[in-house]
């Protein structure tokens, strides 16, 4: 299709190609808009992590004066930061994984297995969705982490993250594994395959979809938290960056705005790269259903 | 960071004594062998695990846990530490106020550290002693500390006669304003004395065009509300300890408020970000622009404020003004330190807690600032300031000595478990005065009190 | 592969049945992973809610809880507050949902026809990244945004287009009327990308055979949108709008950050209240807080029922 397109831009006058492309221009300049939307913002504040302190208190977009000593003071000021950063890499990609890990198998038995009581399983994790936890929450799972000796331990965070999304991941691949045809699961079995063996073979190949999305949901949640993570761990160096991030801009606010946009940058470009790296992997899944489909 | 370490490789062997010999029962085996289960927590759980029992038996070190800000704040207190070796020094849990690891670990007889450093006696001392979570400090403390604190202070610390907050760091509500601003518009470079001289002076900056809004102020109560009532009378506060929001100084301070509006920055009222609303404030945006010239909060704010400005010498403190025939006080209160009932280690704590509240360096550094921050908090004892009135240091600010007479008169708010919560349950009654919604400031007040009072009655 | 495996082996279901029970047992240790998390750190607290909201728990108060029956739940239910702040986490609702749903669902239509491989991962990798960003640091962002003096929304109202000057700019933060609708754009903002991720899952998914046929049919791109897009997209939209309905009605933080305490503004909203209730106010009254929990969860429970049957498989 793209050789096609190129073939007939070269041949064709200027308007037969505009008209050709006519709605392709009207969609890409509409995306570009959203893109746009998603990233001003926080263009506005990667120009503010390099204004000069009176620059950042004027709400002109380019300053008068450059100061680039911003991202110096955040190192100088959160020694930890190092760490933090590969506490929260190590406790978000434990927890995506197992809660992944975890909603598959329960997705799957729920739709093709038929367990007993199913629908009491699902009615009841629907319902907790709804259910404010929060207001005792942290103090359940204060007692509870207590109980199991993880109070000051990083890695004890992942067992209340994974419950974090659990519910909606395991609902997210029920609905995803409703739509593999049963038949197909079914006539895996009785060719011999073992559950596993239908499982990783058959039913999540058709279900990648729906991890991409049950992994994005995980990360974002594990990424991002703060509450359990500020009440569980004690040490600065245990803690994890939302954490440590919260502290700069909390309390008396002594943190001027220019560092905490240095801080914001910091904290985002990592991701990024890591995601623009772990989307080849997300999105591969994505682009095969579209071929093979 | 050395002797950090040094910790952590102790605390690590005894645990794995305490593994040898056979100590750990079947909960902590089952609990250990179940994150173990799950490939994660790895040697990292295990050699952490347990250090907290292991360590009890053998002593823990002085563990004392502060406010996330106060650190950042005063970059003297690792200098003290270090006159500790061995201290555990952390930051703790309490992001916007947050006592329940406190209360909950209160709950089992138990406390991980020793000394809470960031207790508000207004916010949440009482909440604390409540709960049974704190005890006084007076078994601990030196007689000659006691005394040295400021008397206003210190019946601010106490309940009952026994002092519940050993005080560190002082806010006292007073003034600023920009003398680039005020020069612009031709007004004297001292502080107003009164109320009046301060609305004219505000009303004279806005009309000369020297700045957009004249002045502003916060408008939460506990600074706002409270501070101008007492610059009339201190004499607000019913015998249960709440704030009398009808008596006449709280009328007149509301009926002032709205009269400062006339010339601030419209956006006033919207209160700001986190900590339940206590940071970036419009009040802290518009003097940080430069585009307002008076300023009424604690001196840290203007101090933090100036920072952004072209030239930060241009700020200019002092006392609160007085209404004519006013009382002429203030509001204050401290930053102090708790003693955890179930905490260990109480005689090394009030030792740490002395040494850190004396700490000459700090004080320095809090009044004539650092390259990272300038906060202008004060210490609480009477012989620090008579020591500076002896010997004046040349890093010395005028303003300190404004603020330190105005000491013997301000007053901290009144200690209840409502003593914020009052504030903010009954703001949005005498906000209704001040947007125009309510035309009479006594009807207003009237239903805040009605308000608080209706809260307290529940349950 | 799901048609070769169709095609490959024969169906013969019904002779060799496996039995029930030993079927049971097998999916029953599939679940036992999730339903270990999810009883200890959920159903445990939750049942521990359900037992607070009859009594009297003062979480400050050294005194033992009392069982006081329904006492809690007469006192929420004829506090003119809770009903108040219920219906402003609605109107919460009714502004963020239908965009957040909307918005995204174009935008990943339009990306999905990227046939460009490195635009279209441009693309992907942009829609990403708010979510990337921890939400403490949303908030911070979008509070500058916003900010009534020096935030790039009103610099360009007051200076570039002149419509406001800084005595009567619009105040989006802090609790004024401006204030839900500004949050609601912040959250649309944040979850745009994020949903459009879902929307681009679920739009892999259909086989695009599918779609050229119906197109040689001579179906109009409406038609195919209407009649195979959609109803493929269905499931996802389900859980996004069971999950953001969720979501919104309980939002806390952001009113938190944005509005304080302050009863009188627009995000002092159910939820506010009970955090209000149960921790900061007085002794800590959970009891009361958990009954106050209880009815915003029941109310939520009860829409969502409704969601699920409007969106419930057909066909």
């Amino acid at each position: 299709m793209l050789e096609q397109d190129r073939k007939y831009e070269a041949n064709t006058p200027q308007q037969a190609w505009f008209a050709k492309h006519r709605f392709s221009i009207i969609r890409h300049a509409v995306i570009n808009l959203f893109m746009l939307i998603i990233l001003l913002p926080l263009s506005w504040v990667l120009i503010l992590s390099i204004k000069s302190l009176p620059d950042s208190m004027r709400g002109q977009f380019w300053p008068r004066k450059f100061d680039f000593t911003h991202y110096s003071y955040v190192f100088e000021n959160i020694k930890t930061l190092g760490g933090n950063m590969t506490n929260s890499i190590l406790v978000t990609g434990a927890t995506v994984l197992l809660t992944t890990f975890f909603a598959v198998l329960a997705g799957y038995a729920l739709v093709h297995l038929k367990p007993w009581g199913k629908t009491f399983v699902f009615t009841i994790l629907l319902l907790s969705l709804y259910f404010p936890t929060r207001v005792v929450a942290i103090i359940s799972i204060y007692e509870l982490q207590d109980f199991l000796g993880l109070i000051n331990v990083t890695s004890g965070l992942i067992l209340p993250y994974i419950t974090l999304n659990l519910a909606i991941s395991v609902l997210i691949m029920r609905s995803v594994f409703q739509l593999v045809p049963h038949e197909v699961i079914e006539s895996a079995r009785l060719d011999g395959a073992s559950v596993w063996g239908t499982l990783w073979f058959i039913g999540l190949p058709l279900a990648r979809n729906g991890l991409v999305v049950v992994f994005i949901v995980n990360f974002v949640t594990a990424w991002g938290e703060f509450l359990l993570a500020s009440t569980l761990i004690n040490d600065q160096e245990a803690r994890t960056m939302p954490v440590v991030l919260a502290a700069a801009q909390g309390g008396m606010g002594q943190w001027a705005w220019p560092r905490i946009a240095a801080v914001y940058i910091i904290v985002v470009t990592p991701g990024l790269i890591a995601f623009s790296f772990a989307q080849k992997l997300f999105f591969k899944g994505l682009a095969e259903g579209v071929v093979k489909g | 960071m050395v002797e950090r370490n040094e910790i952590e490789l102790k605390l690590q062997e005894a645990n794995r004594r305490q593994l040898l010999q056979g100590k750990i029962d079947r909960r902590e085996f089952l609990s250990r062998s179940m994150v173990a289960g799950l490939g994660l927590a790895g040697v990292g759980v295990a050699s952490k695990y347990g250090v907290g029992p292991a360590y009890a038996a053998e002593g823990r070190p002085l563990t004392p846990t502060f406010y996330d800000w106060i650190e950042g704040l005063h970059p003297g207190i690792p200098g003290v530490n270090e006159r500790f070796p061995g201290i555990n020094y952390q930051i703790a849990p309490v992001q916007g106020f947050g006592i329940e690891r406190f209360v909950a670990e209160s709950k089992k007889s138990d406390s991980t550290w020793d000394v809470y450093v960031g207790q508000t006696p207004f916010v949440e001392m009482t909440s604390l002693i409540e709960a049974d979570v704190i005890e006084p400090w007076d078994n601990y403390i030196p007689a000659d500390v006691i005394d040295d604190i400021i008397p206003s202070i210190r019946e601010e610390c106490s309940v009952n006669g026994k002092l519940y907050n050993w005080p560190f760091l002082l806010d006292v509500v007073g003034m600023g304003w920009h003398s680039g601003v005020t020069n612009k518009a031709g007004l004297v470079d001292s502080a107003p004395a009164t109320w009046d001289e301060f609305l004219d002076g505000a009303n004279t900056i806005k009309e000369s065009g020297a700045a957009p809004f004249g002045a502003t102020f916060d408008a939460h109560g506990w600074r706002s509300v409270a501070p101008l009532a007492h610059s009339r009378s201190s004499d607000v506060y019913t015998p249960e300890g709440l704030f009398d929001f009808t008596s006449d100084a709280a009328v007149e301070a509301l009926v002032l408020m709205k009269k400062i509006m006339q010339t601030s920055n419209p956006d006033i009222l919207l209160s700001g970000a986190s900590d339940g609303g206590v940071n970036g404030t419009p009040d802290e945006v518009a003097f940080s622009t430069q585009r307002v010239g008076y300023y009424v909060k604690y001196f840290n704010a203007p101090l933090r404020m100036a920072q952004y400005w072209d030239d930060p010498k241009q700020l200019h403190m002092g006392p609160l003004p007085k209404f004519s025939g006013g009382e002429g006080s203030t509001v204050f209160w401290t930053t102090g330190c708790a003693l955890f009932k179930h905490g260990q280690n109480k005689e090394k704590a009030a030792e740490y807690i002395k040494s850190l509240t004396y700490d000459r360096q700090i004080w320095k550094d809090s009044i004539a600032g650092t390259e990272t921050a300038h906060v202008g908090q004060l210490p609480p004892y009477s012989s620090i300031y008579k020591e500076w009135g002896e010997t004046k240091p040349d890093w010395m600010l005028p303003f300190v000595g404004l603020v330190r007479g105005q000491l013997d008169r301000a007053k901290a708010i009144d200690n209840h478990l409502f003593g914020l919560s009052q504030f903010q349950i009954g703001q949005p009654f005498w906000e209704a005065f001040l947007k125009g919604e309510e035309s009479d400031p006594r009807v207003a007040m009237q239903n805040v009190t009605d308000a608080v009072r209706a809260e307290m009655n529940r349950g | 592969m799901d048609r070769g495996a169709e095609i490959i082996i024969p169906r013969s279901v019904g002779t060799a049945r496996e039995p029930k029970i030993r079927q049971s047992i097998s999916a029953w240790i599939f679940l036992i992973p999730a339903l270990t998390f999810f009883v200890c750190y959920q159903v445990y607290p939750i049942f521990r809610i359900v037992w607070i909201s009859f009594t009297d728990f003062e979480f400050l108060s050294t005194e033992p809880a009392n069982w006081i029956g329904f006492g809690n739940y007469i006192e929420a239910y004829n506090d003119p507050l809770m009903w108040k702040s219920m219906g402003r986490a609605a109107l919460f609702t009714v502004m963020f949902l239908p965009g957040t749903i909307i918005f995204p669902l174009i935008l990943a239509i339009l990306v999905d026809r990227v046939r460009h491989p490195l635009l279209a991962t441009v693309y992907r990798l942009i829609l990403l990244v708010p979510a990337l960003i921890p939400s403490t640091l949303v908030f911070v962002l979008w509070k500058w945004m916003y900010n009534y003096q020096i935030g790039p929304i009103n610099y360009m109202l007051v200076e570039v287009f002149n419509i406001f000057t800084y005595y009567n700019a619009p105040q989006w933060l802090g609790g004024t009327n401006l204030t839900l609708p500004s949050i609601a754009i912040m959250e649309i903002w944040w979850g745009l990308g994020y949903h459009a991720i879902f929307f681009l899952a679920g739009l892999a998914s259909i086989p695009r055979d599918m779609l050229e046929a119906a197109r040689l049919d001579g179906a109009n791109e409406w038609r195919v949108f209407w009649h195979i897009t959609l109803p493929r997209l269905a499931p996802i939209m389900m859980i996004l709008v069971v999950l953001r309905f969720g979501t919104s009605m309980a939002v806390i933080d952001e009113y938190l950050i944005f509005g304080g305490f302050n009863r009188g503004a627009p995000t002092y909203t159910w939820t506010v209240y009970m955090y209000d209730q149960a921790f900061n106010i007085g002794l800590w009254r959970q009891g009361f807080a958990a009954a106050v929990g209880m009815i915003g969860a029941a109310v939520m429970v009860f829409f969502v029922a409704g969601l699920v049957y409007i969106f419930r498989p057909r066909g």
